[in-house]
């Protein structure tokens, strides 16, 4: 098995492990870190060492970090709480910019709001996969509250420009949410030069554990969010509920790695990606998916013509690649994101995302090219449509 | 003709009969032009992803020989791959009978993929039309 879905999901550090296991057992610091006794103390600096770790990937501050239990949650913490406690003032609609290839999550979350009476723009991105800063601005109106883009795009591995949208975006006074998921120790991310207000980030796409992540909220200026979740009024009142402290120290644990390695791994898996491209253009009639210009290290997405999509990933059982993202897939419909793109119902279908990872070797590149290319010359083979 | 080298055996699911034809189908292909006694037959769309086109040959009476080619998901590429296989040495009247409801069974095919096995009704009906116009 070939496992190129890293962007799904990626493999524990084993580091990470270690770091994890002494805050589960008896014999551990498994105490309730907002408990104020000796054993509390002790697994609440574990919460803070962690907090530190994560916020020195992001070039943030400890105190801007809110646990979560993963990049849903911080999605829909950052959407609603924002919209919640900064919508709607005078009377009128507020209003929310996104775009329509943003994560299932940002866009239910505001499909939700809309039955709410906030009214939703969905950008549509260009064919390359790019939402321009110009278009974000277009689309502000008196009312807009929050702008929510995702830095890199989960199924074509598209770098949106929030770099350079954000401060346009301060200079208006409106809040900007970025899902950062796929960037986090990807891209380099330094909150103290780019004004994003909330920015989401996950621990299992870093090989951290899953069931972690959290929200960066801004403190100067400050971002206001109402809470989503109520209860002990723990993370400064944003989001209750006990801490998972192994969870948290993992994520710590992997973000700090993240760090240290994430100049190497992002220039080796870029030249991964590229060779994984160059290796299946020995077939005829295949399309990249979102600009080469502005690709994620660890993304390519393919579109295969003349083979119909099922077909293709049941012929491939040894290669774990998904198409469309995990979220998508569960519904078995043809990517909203490359339909977003411009990419007909049947090309859509037939596309794969390959997303790789700290396990991808080059052996396992050139396996993986040969096994696409086999099965989909055997397909077009077997197809009465296909014409050479 | 061996289609899929995989060490993985049906990680998806897919019922064993429909796996089966699927990763290794016969028959695959089309007769030369102007081969004698072939009949085709083509049912589906592009638009829908998936497309069958049956070719029988017939030789006294009886199919002789077959090929299929198949655009779709696994299980219509089954469908024809059976379809072929169950129709050799029958006569017209016998291959008449084959409904939809034979191929769902005979392959295990779910309710969400009943219309593969239409797919199958549909061009094999194809092809005995096409044996009537001609003979």
């Amino acid at each position: 098995m070939i496992y190129l879905d890293y962007a799904a999901t990626t493999p524990l550090d084993p580091r990470v492990l270690q770091a994890m296991l002494p805050y589960l057992t008896a014999d551990g610091s498994f105490a309730n870190p907002a408990s104020t006794h000796g054993p509390g103390y002790k697994a609440r600096a574990a919460v803070e060492r962690a907090r530190a770790q994560v916020a020195a990937l992001l070039g943030a501050e400890p105190a801007e970090i809110v646990w979560t239990s993963g990049a849903t949650e911080s999605n829909n913490l950052a959407i609603k709480g924002a919209l919640e406690f900064n919508g709607g003032h005078n009377g009128r609609s507020p209003h929310i910019v996104t775009s329509r290839t943003e994560h299932k999550c940002v866009l239910d979350t505001c499909r939700h709001l809309e039955t709410q009476g906030v009214r939703v723009t969905f950008l549509r991105p260009g064919t390359d996969g790019v939402v321009s800063p110009e278009q974000v601005l277009e689309a502000l109106t008196p009312e807009t509250v929050l702008v929510s883009l995702m830095w890199v795009n989960n199924e074509i591995g598209v770098v949106q420009e929030v770099q350079r949208l954000a401060p346009l975006l301060r200079e208006r006074g409106v809040l900007f949410h970025v899902d950062a998921v796929q960037a986090a120790g990807k891209l380099p991310i330094d909150l103290r030069a780019t004004p994003i207000d909330l920015l989401s980030v996950s621990a299992h796409k870093i090989y951290g554990p899953k069931g972690a992540g959290a929200l960066y909220v801004r403190r100067k200026p400050r971002a206001r969010l109402a809470p989503q979740m109520h209860g002990g009024g723990h993370e400064w009142g944003m989001r209750s509920g006990t801490l998972a402290t192994h969870q948290i120290a993992g994520m710590g644990a992997a973000f700090e790695i993240a760090a240290a390695e994430l100049q190497a791994d992002a220039e080796r898996l870029a030249g991964l990606r590229d060779l994984l491209w160059q290796r299946l253009q020995a077939l005829p009639r295949i399309l990249r998916n979102g600009d080469p210009q502005r690709a994620a290290p660890h993304v390519l997405n393919v579109s295969f013509e003349g083979v119909e999509g099922e077909a293709l990933r049941a012929s491939l059982p040894d290669l774990a690649v998904s198409s469309g993202s995990a979220c998508s897939s569960a519904t078995q419909e043809p990517s909203y994101v490359l339909r977003a793109l411009g990419r007909d119902d049947e090309l859509a279908n037939a596309s794969l995302r390959f997303s790789l990872g700290r396990g991808t070797t080059a052996g396992q590149i050139e396996q993986a090219a040969d096994k696409v290319i086999k099965q989909v010359q055997w397909l077009r083979e077997l197809s009465p449509l296909w014409k050479p | 003709m061996e289609a899929i080298n995989s060490t993985e055996a049906n990680p998806f699911g897919y019922a064993q009969p429909i796996w089966e034809r699927f990763t290794h189908p016969r028959h695959v292909g089309e007769f030369a032009p102007g081969t004698p006694g072939v009949v085709s037959g083509e049912a589906g769309s592009k638009a829908a992803r998936s497309v069958l086109r049956l070719q029988l040959r017939f030789e006294g009476g009886r199919v002789a020989d077959v090929r299929f080619r198949a655009y779709g998901c696994p299980s219509s590429i089954a469908v024809g791959a059976w379809i072929v296989e169950w129709s050799l040495g029958k006569t017209p009247a016998e291959l008449a009978t084959l409904r939809a409801a034979d191929l769902r069974q005979a392959l295990e095919i779910a309710d969400d993929r009943a219309h593969c096995a239409l797919l199958g009704e549909d061009a094999l009906h194809a092809a005995l039309a096409s044996f009537a116009a001609t003979s």
